[in-house]
């Protein structure tokens, strides 16, 4: 076994110990309009953010940003469409999926959702819509980390905007793998 | 493959050969350098920031062991199979053993430079596993059966152009569409086929929790997700020196990673694994591989802090002049000038030497690795080695001897200021200082020294 | 002006002594004419930063050891070299006799009016009716604080900035990527000729661009290395060490 040799090294060859500093000393960025900085920031990454207008539902909101789709799971109605696989949501046009909290200073979403199986969801759809509550906005990533859980089968997420790569001559091109498109639901 | 017996001078100056090429390659980078300082900008607490990531990670180095017991543990009671690798052989054969005991045809990963370090996919392939690399740089770069010459964007060598043929070779595009939407929207559907059939997947780690035994992966693609979420085996692999204490210790390490590698305020996806997904099962390969020998070393174990953004890359005045080929460790630039070396000074020497010591490299680290220092240091390694460039030990030690008498030295000078001026145009050029481009000084009539001699000095 | 004479230790650099003696000049006569008491140790070399550089610790520690003993004498010891000066306040072994008494008195000559001397004008008015742009050496840059060096989020100053404000007529400016290296780095420019002069073909473009008839800065081993790039290309541009405008040299 390596195991006990590798530890056994690392104790010899360890350098002096140093405190592990407070993370909470250090006053982070906040901002004024947290709702417009994520949205601001979320247009140039591939998506968009939207507030949920008054007698309007959710599904309305969709149908009207993605006006013609292919098969679309909404994760947010109770009793949702499950799979039998993660391969099943391969065709997946459309996915409506709730997210935990939403990050001003890079609008990321936290997906960690209860009880989905398959996570494969996220990834494979060709559109990404993360309805989060308004009220779950917070400054920075330190806010998020207190309060984020991990829901789901033993995974959770931030997401922020459209999968994106600029691996050919550093065009910025969306929908490397994941999502083409993103839309966050403020509600 | 990457090529580990070039010198970089000698390749750098291949490189430099396409002047318009070379000159793309300095302002391709150079822009993501322009966009990491438009970020960092934007977070008053930036400097701040990155102290504190030194600090966690200092901290963290200092207490290695304890924390990667704990995150052994967590990950064990989350139903994580942890196995440890002394070195890259017993890493590829631990990957086989449990690809082959699920009897995997075909692995789809996503970036790991910790693989490349390894050579995971020949010893894979050699053994009948395909392999397929999912970040679109890295599976351009591996169609053509190269190394990555950049570990955030592994094609930055290549122009669409290139790709564009690759791709029509490779993926039956149309011949001569060299846009890049098209491209990576052809690579998209390609590796769609290959995730859906793909028997296992295998990630790389940026941070691993001990607080949680939870590994986090980011990207921008989704690669690591889909590769990690679609088959039933998901392997993590990660060098030792990737665990952090705690979960809220990412909130520093998130702000720092995408603004510094890229300039974006975040990856699209930061993905937290706890646990296979159902019906599935997740193993993490903990490797050693050289790195408990650097922790052990005062001048180098402060590399071990690195988070691999390539913000030093990206920044560095001869990277983007010589390009990743031209360095002879998996990694270039300032951090591989320091990590190959210290694995093995006599291949990676030239690294070393690779730098002009300008220390932007230093600056812009969000976890502060001294890095051109740790460089200088790697070059007294190179001289105690006998490492050095030919010749140039004999240089050094002349110059010692010249420097301890001043009179001599003086001489030295007076020698070069008669007979540079009237070296004939041949001989002259052949004065390595010469070089197309540079023209030497000119010679004064005299030295200050004789200069004072005759206007100041004191009797 | 200092209330006590201090005596001051003249640190040339070998390839200032050897190469370019004029700015060696400068520098003496500049802080010569501050009223200052100025005095050239005779027998220093060289600092020692090549053999640093290229791994000769033991060479490296000898010359920390010469030079420390050949300025101990002095109050101040004062450069016309960030580089130089770097390498002996920064990079000299600790435990050199005598280096701990020195290592705080070792000053790059824009540091030192500066900071020492605190001057709020120029020893005799100077005109210099021409655009300029600052070279910022690394070395003095990021070693020595001259200026925020770029890669860094906090408040911008610059040393030669501000004593250049001095000089009556100037105007100032900054290439684009304001402090990347030009490529001389000591041996460096020989170890690697092909990316030293492509550094320096695109630093020199840079200045150029910005329409300045000067590259001035306070190291002239890039200037002498960026010199060599303009000479080849029978540009108009010049580089110009600092000291060479602060004195009144320069004036055209």
């Amino acid at each position: 076994m390596s195991r006990d040799a590798i530890l056994a090294r690392i104790r010899t060859a360890r350098p002096p110990a140093t405190a592990l500093p407070d993370i909470h000393a250090l006053p982070f960025v906040q901002y004024d309009d947290r709702y417009a900085a994520f949205a601001g920031l979320i247009a140039n990454l591939g998506g968009q953010a939207l507030q949920l207008a008054e007698n309007q539902t959710i599904r309305q909101a969709v149908a009207a940003h993605f006006p013609a789709h292919g098969r679309l799971v909404d994760l947010t109605q109770a009793g949702h469409e499950e799979a039998d696989s993660p391969h099943a949501w391969h065709d997946v046009d459309v996915a409506i999926v709730p997210g935990q909290l939403a990050v001003a200073e890079n609008a990321a979403v936290w997906v960690s959702t209860p009880g989905n199986r398959y996570r494969s969801l996220y990834f494979l759809t060709q559109k990404l819509v993360l309805v989060v509550p308004r009220a779950q906005l917070v400054d920075t990533m330190r806010d998020a980390y207190r309060h984020i859980r991990i829901e789901e089968h033993g995974f959770g997420c931030f997401i922020s905007g459209s999968s994106r790569t600029a691996d050919i001559e550093q065009s910025l091109v969306m929908g490397a793998h994941g999502a083409m498109a993103a839309l966050v639901l403020f509600v | 493959m990457k090529d580990d017996s070039v010198n970089h001078a000698r390749a750098a100056r291949d490189f430099l050969q396409d002047h318009a090429h070379a000159s793309w390659h300095d302002s391709a980078i150079w822009w993501v350098r322009h966009k990491r300082d438009v970020q960092a900008a934007q977070l008053p607490e930036w400097e701040g920031l990155r102290e504190l990531a030194r600090q966690i990670k200092a901290h963290t180095l200092s207490h290695l062991d304890v924390y990667l017991q704990e995150f052994e543990a967590k990950a064990r009671a989350n139903g994580v199979m942890v196995h440890w690798a002394a070195d890259a052989a017993e890493h590829n054969r631990i990957v086989h053993g449990i690809l082959a005991a699920h009897s995997v045809k075909k692995l789809v990963k996503s970036k790991s430079m910790l693989t490349e370090e390894c050579g995971l996919n020949p010893y894979l392939e050699t053994r009948g596993i395909e392999v397929i690399d999912t970040d679109l740089g890295e599976r351009i770069v591996q169609l053509r059966h190269e190394a990555p010459s950049h570990i955030v964007m592994p094609a930055i060598h290549l122009k669409k152009e290139q790709i564009g043929e690759l791709f029509q070779r490779e993926l039956g595009t149309a011949a001569g569409n060299n846009d890049p939407t098209y491209l990576t929207h052809a690579a998209r559907t390609n590796l769609r086929e290959h995730f859906l059939s793909a028997d296992a997947g295998l990630t790389g780690v940026n941070f691993a929790i001990a607080e949680t035994g939870a590994v986090v992966v980011c990207t921008n693609e989704g690669n690591a997700d889909l590769g990690a979420a679609l088959p039933p085996l998901h392997i993590a692999s990660m060098g030792l020196e990737k665990v952090i204490p705690k979960l809220e210790h990412l909130s520093v390490f998130t702000r720092l990673l995408a603004r510094s590698a890229i300039g974006s305020p975040t990856t699209t996806y930061t993905s937290h694994f706890e646990r296979a997904r159902p019906g599935g099962e997740m193993h993490i390969v903990i490797v050693d591989n050289g790195r408990s020998d650097i922790l052990g070393r005062a001048d180098f174990y402060e590399s071990l802090r690195c988070i691999r953004c390539g913000a030093c890359m990206n920044t560095c005045p001869v990277y983007r002049r010589s390009s990743g080929f031209s360095y002879s460790y998996i990694i270039p630039g300032p951090i591989g000038s320091t990590l190959g070396p210290s694995r093995d000074i006599k291949k990676h020497a030239s690294m070393a030497f690779a730098c002009t010591t300008c220390g932007s490299c230093n600056n812009v680290c969000p976890v502060k690795i001294p890095l051109a220092d740790q460089l200088v240091a790697q070059r007294a390694r190179a001289f105690d080695a006998g490492a050095m460039a030919k010749g140039k030990k004999g240089g050094v030690l002349a110059l010692r001897t010249l420097l301890g008498h001043p009179k001599l030295f003086e001489l030295a000078g007076g020698a070069m200021r008669k007979i540079v001026p009237i070296l004939p145009e041949r001989l002259n050029s052949a004065i390595p200082y010469s070089r197309p481009g540079r023209e030497l000084p000119t010679m004064p009539a005299q030295s200050f020294k004789q200069w004072w001699q005759q206007n100041r000095k004191k009797p | 002006m200092p209330c006590e004479p201090m005596k001051i230790g003249l640190f040339i650099p070998c390839h200032v002594n050897a190469l370019t003696p004029h700015i060696a000049i400068a520098t003496l006569e500049l802080l010569e004419a501050y009223g200052l008491d100025v005095d050239y140790p005779m027998a220093q070399t060289c600092c020692g930063q090549p053999l640093f550089n290229n791994g000769d610790l033991k060479g490296a520690a000898a010359a920390a050891h010469r030079f420390s003993q050949l300025f101990a004498g002095y109050d101040y010891v004062v450069a016309p070299s960030s580089s130089c000066v770097s390498h002996t306040a920064c990079h000299y072994p600790p435990h050199t006799p005598g280096y701990a008494a020195l290592q705080p008195r070792i000053y790059e000559i824009v540091e030192f009016l500066q900071d020492v001397l605190n001057v709020s004008a120029l020893p005799k008015p100077v005109y210099f009716p021409h655009k300029v742009s600052i070279h910022q050496s690394c070395h003095g840059l990021r070693q020595r604080n001259h200026a925020t060096a770029s890669e860094l989020m906090l408040p911008y100053q610059s040393r030669l900035e501000r004593i250049l404000a001095l000089v009556d007529g100037i105007t100032l400016t900054q290439p684009q990527r304001r402090d990347e290296c030009c490529g001389f780095g000591g041996t460096f420019c020989v170890d690697e000729a092909d990316v030293s002069v492509a550094m320096g073909q695109d630093r020199i473009a840079g200045h150029a661009a910005t329409g300045a008839e000067f590259i001035v800065g306070a190291e002239a081993s890039c200037l002498m290395h960026m010199g060599g790039i303009l000479r080849h290309q029978h540009g108009t541009l010049r580089t110009l060490h600092i000291v060479e405008i602060l004195n009144g040299k320069a004036a055209a």
